[in-house]
């Protein structure tokens, strides 16, 4: 699937990855889609849980070579 | 800036009663898998970190900013994170814990229980497991049983005491934590002390107790561990009987409740086992017996007024009376299988790991390692 906009947070630990898809996603129109990518295993969880939470939708999660990929849709 | 507190400075403010307010910013799928308990209640609450980012001013003003607050998540930095943001926001006493909910899971607090001058026992309670270790000193050697993988506790307990250790007993091979009973063994060159029947197919080098051998310490005078096989929460499940008085009594008997019997999958037989141990094994010990259990569930039923994991077994079978009373081995098997439930998918790799099956890096074994143990046949 195609995104709009995409942010790299390889390499940052907890909560950083939330904290920059956040300030990200916060740029953002509603329905557009933000690719994330992290490396932070603590991200895995975090980043679905904090979508699902404020209104975002999850529309895919995958890990490849170490990497987790994450594409959000941003809400209302 | 905030500042930090250890895990095992939370345990000791549980302990005394201190009237923190603990807020644990991680997921709620997390927090609902696992979070701090200890032997007194605590205020507790769960806002996700992103609550707080999401919404600062409307989250913040969830809580009492004349409250003391203790920050808690998964490593540290978001628990460090919200700490600095409270602060911002006027709270004038509030700290994060330093490194995280793992540092919980790994607390392990010495104490000692009460024995004949000639000797010494400790309880290693390990109070984000609920389970507890022990170990047995007489004149400068040491005896451990049922350690978990925290083998700098046990190497710096025995130094600060110039103790030798001299064996390392295992109740059963345990699915719950990863066992550090064969890697402290082989380090100090002594025997790991266990039943063939769950260590004959692993890959752990033991020697295999035999049922009603008594083992002793080197210098005379001192306690005898009565080795009683007692099968049914594992095959191999083994009861060590200290100098008459006290029962290291594994998964087999707690105080509230007994081992479950269905981890194996293999729930009818070894119900029978277990209805068989309890009945001809375990039920004719002496009422006196001190029982000192692998695991508990609850501090306020199963801990004594010092916080010890401790009662007498006469105790013990009346508050378990609806158990112990059960009058055959079909109405065992049935309160058995009614009362099952799921265990943590981690306890088939754990095993695994505690058979030397299977090898894990720290950071598997860790995450393998959290949470609360499931092994009692019953809840509540």
């Amino acid at each position: 699937m195609s995104h709009n906009d995409e942010i790299d947070c390889s390499g940052m630990s907890c909560p950083l990855p939330v904290v920059k898809s956040k300030m990200k996603i916060d740029t953002m129109n509603p329905g557009e889609v933000l690719k994330i990518i992290t490396t932070d295993p603590g991200s895995c969880k975090d980043i679905p849980a904090w979508a699902n939470r404020v209104g975002h939708e999850m529309i895919e999660e995958a890990e490849e070579n170490g990497k987790y990929y994450f594409l959000v849709k941003r809400g209302e | 800036m905030s500042e930090s507190f250890s895990a095992s400075e939370m345990y000791t403010w549980m302990e005394e009663g201190v009237p923190h307010l603990y807020l644990d910013v991680r997921n709620e799928a997390d927090f609902s898998r696992f979070h701090v308990e200890g032997p007194q209640d605590i205020e507790l609450l769960n806002i996700p970190y992103f609550d707080f980012l999401e919404k600062p001013e409307e989250t913040v003003a969830k809580l009492d900013a004349s409250r003391s607050v203790r920050v808690i998540c998964a490593k540290e930095g978001s628990a460090q994170f919200i700490a600095d943001m409270l602060e911002e926001f006027g709270f004038g006493d509030i700290q994060w814990l330093a490194k995280g909910i793992i540092a919980w899971g790994n607390v392990l607090v010495a104490k000692q229980v009460p024995t004949p001058d000639h000797y010494e026992l400790w309880q290693f309670n390990r109070p984000g497991k609920g389970s507890c270790a022990y170990g047995l000193i007489h004149k400068g050697e040491l005896m451990l049983f049922d350690i978990s993988k925290n083998l700098e506790f046990y190497r710096n307990f025995a130094r600060a005491r110039n103790l030798s250790l001299v064996a390392v007993f295992e109740t059963h091979l345990q699915a719950d934590y990863i066992s550090g009973g064969p890697s402290l063994a082989s380090e100090f060159e002594v025997d790991y002390i266990a039943h063939e029947g769950d260590f004959s197919s692993s890959n752990v080098t033991y020697r295999a107790v035999v049922d009603g051998e008594s083992i002793g310490f080197s210098k005379a005078g001192g306690p005898s561990v009565l080795c009683t096989h007692s099968p049914g929460h594992t095959p191999g499940s083994t009861t060590y009987v200290i100098d008459d008085k006290y029962m290291i009594s594994g998964d087999t008997v707690f105080i509230v409740s007994v081992g479950r019997p269905d981890l194996g999958k293999k729930v009818v037989e070894w119900a029978k086992q277990l209805y068989a141990t309890l009945k001809n094994r375990i039920s004719v010990l002496p009422d006196e017996l001190m029982v000192l259990p692998s695991h508990y569930t609850d501090w306020t039923k199963e801990a004594n007024g010092d916080h010890l994991i401790i009662n007498d077994f006469g105790t013990v079978k009346a508050l378990n009376e609806s158990i112990y009373a059960l009058a055959s081995e079909d109405e065992f098997v049935s309160w058995v299988e009614a009362n099952m439930r799921p265990q943590p998918e981690e306890y088939n790799r754990i095993r695994r790991v505690n058979a030397n099956i299977e090898t894990v890096d720290l950071a598997t074994a860790e995450e393998l390692d959290l949470g609360k143990n499931q092994c009692a046949a019953s809840q509540g």
